[in-house]
């Protein structure tokens, strides 16, 4: 029984014990009939703020007091005129009615209020995810127009320099601008939508190699001084994963390597299923590798290794790890024992599906 | 001499895209909004439209609908990247290709150049594209007169993407000819049909190059 409904217990008896004694003293004057009433507005009070449980009990016990104090004779509970033993029932039954209805309208009335505050708060919180909906929308808006509005005067530029030919020593210049400035636009705005929590995985089966296909073809130029080596396990099945997402955050890594070796060294992507079906893409360079306790420090926006080339928004690691998160994987890095850097690409427990020899049973359309 | 129409409100693209199409001998009509640009391609009849999905007012993708309604003239769109499930809507109504802005012209040349030549009656039963050839009358693929051995499958996929040689199918219009639809989870049929033609196509100088989140592209050298 809980704590506050033994101290409902005892202050009840502790006010019956009082007004009995009250009525007592004054009973030459009233009369016992006054007595009843008193516990009667006893009960009815205590109904508007106890539990039902104390209130009856209030009800039984008054009605035994009365009896026994101020019904001749007294200090029995034997009753001797009939009409007593009538006005005793009566009694009895109007204090326990009583307490029982007052209590019961005192509970309805809490239920309605705590259905009706549930109900305002469901109110509050639709009304809040409302507000959160409308936000992202906005937010989304926001950087669709952002990003509509500084990509198109690069296209412009492109579109135009393009016209012009790169024979030109200074278009070349501003060729090669146009393209670090679009790189820096792209990178501004993903890491955006990153950090905004707007980039939502879409896995779909897809071939590992088209993964790097994906991330390597917009990085030609900058592969070019470089020989890439790629070692991809034999009969790599089938995998679920947002190749979009993933080849990005391959590409950024890729990038971040060609800016970081001397050229015409070799990068090596590694990539593999761990026995625990977790896919595993490792990135090794052969350049100078990363100083001392950057490992953690790389995937930091703007973290920029000391003596590194101008030319990086510092963003594309930051960008890596953003996006390896939201696909709920993740990046490290390590300094390899053999030298240079290797970036560990991981996303835990891939689904797989292994193409078989034999055509599918789905039956082709004839044509 | 081809007849080009852009849409796309911005004026210096417009220009710019003009001038460029111009200097390679096509005929360029423009219009700044989609309504617009309706009026024009009823007008002028293009022989080729470059649509930019982000206009204002009248949205890219409602003017290649209302356009597909009277006009199967070959249409380029011109897109931003993050785009693409817009640029899967906008191929399924019935864009032809799509390239992403920033785009080089080079690029943007060759896209229009593909997408004008598709189509037409065909008259005879095979179809070729580079070292690659489909015939249809015997249910045989070639490479360098060497034939393939292909299940009944691969062979309606080859079809599919050969038909469509240099341009984007996206995933659901292979789907939809290759299996009519019925397939219980199409995207893992296709990757596993997929895989298994890239095998047997070799390294003979027909690429199929995935474009994620949007389909598929048959490379002829």
């Amino acid at each position: 029984m809980p704590v506050h409904v033994v101290g409902q217990f005892s202050c009840g008896l502790t006010i019956l014990f009082v007004l009995a004694s009250l009525c007592w003293v004054l009973l030459p004057y009233t009369g016992s009939t006054f007595s009843a009433l008193v516990f009667l507005l006893a009960i009815v009070l205590a109904g508007t703020r106890w539990n039902r449980g104390p209130v009856l009990a209030m009800g039984v016990v008054s009605a035994l007091v009365w009896n026994f104090i101020f019904i001749p004779p007294r200090f029995t509970l034997h009753i001797e005129k009939p009409e007593d033993v009538i006005m005793f029932g009566m009694f009895f039954v109007v204090a326990l009615s009583m307490g029982h209805l007052i209590t019961q309208l005192r509970e309805r009335e809490s239920a309605l209020e705590r259905t009706h505050r549930e109900h305002e708060q469901l109110q509050e919180a639709k009304h809040r995810a409302e507000l959160a909906a409308e936000a992202e929308r906005l937010h989304r808006t926001l950087l669709d127009s952002v990003s509509h509005e500084l990509k198109t005067p690069i296209t412009i530029i492109r579109t135009a320099l393009d016209g012009l030919g790169t024979a030109n020593p200074f278009a070349a210049e501003i060729d090669t601008a146009t393209r670090r400035l679009q790189r820096i636009v792209e990178n501004f705005l993903e890491i955006t939508r990153v950090e905004s929590d707007a980039v939502k995985p879409a896995p779909d089966w897809c071939e590992f190699l088209d993964v790097i296909h994906s991330a390597t073809s917009p990085l030609q130029r900058e592969l070019l001084p470089h020989t890439l080596r790629i070692i991809v396990a034999e009969n790599l099945p089938l995998l679920k994963l947002d190749n979009r997402l993933l080849s990005q955050a391959l590409a950024n890594v890729l990038q971040n390597a060609t800016q970081h070796v001397p050229a015409g060294s070799e990068i090596e992507i590694h990539a593999a299923l761990t026995p625990e079906s977790a896919l595993e893409i490792r990135v090794h360079d052969h350049g100078p590798g990363l100083p001392p306790e950057m490992e953690e420090r790389v995937f930091e926006k703007f973290a920029r290794a000391p003596g590194a080339p101008a030319g990086g928004t510092g963003l594309g690691l930051a960008i890596s790890r953003g996006l390896m998160r939201a696909m709920k994987g993740d990046i490290t890095v390590r300094n390899h024992p053999e030298g240079g850097a290797e970036f560990l690409l991981r996303i835990e427990r891939v689904s797989q599906l292994v193409p078989s020899g034999s055509d599918s049973p789905q039956t082709p359309k004839t044509s | 001499m081809s007849k080009a129409l852009i849409i796309d409100d911005e004026q210096q693209m417009r220009r710019l895209l003009r001038m460029l199409l111009e200097s390679r001998g096509y005929e360029v009509c423009e219009a700044n909004e989609g309504q617009h640009g309706l009026q024009e391609a009823a007008f002028h009849r293009p022989d080729v439209v470059l649509l930019d999905l982000g206009l204002p007012g009248l949205g890219g993708l409602e003017v290649l609908r209302r356009l597909r309604e009277w006009s199967d003239v070959p249409v380029l769109i011109l897109s931003v990247r993050d785009q693409e499930a817009t640029k899967v809507q906008a191929l399924e109504i019935g864009a032809d290709d799509y390239v992403t802005k920033p785009f080089g012209s080079a690029e943007l040349l060759a896209r229009l150049n593909v997408i004008q030549r598709r189509r037409g009656p065909r008259h005879t039963p095979e179809i070729i594209a580079g070292p690659l050839k489909v015939d249809l009358l015997h249910h045989e693929a070639q490479i360098a007169d060497e034939v393939l051995k292909l299940t009944p499958t691969e062979f309606a996929l080859l079809k599919v993407l050969t038909e469509h040689a240099g341009r984007i199918v996206t995933q659901n219009q292979i789907v939809k000819q290759v299996w009519a639809g019925q397939s219980s989870d199409p995207s893992e049929g296709l990757r596993v049909h997929i895989n298994h033609l890239r095998k047997k196509l070799g390294d003979r100088g027909i690429r199929i190059v995935n474009e994620p989140g949007i389909g598929y592209r048959l490379e002829a050298e």
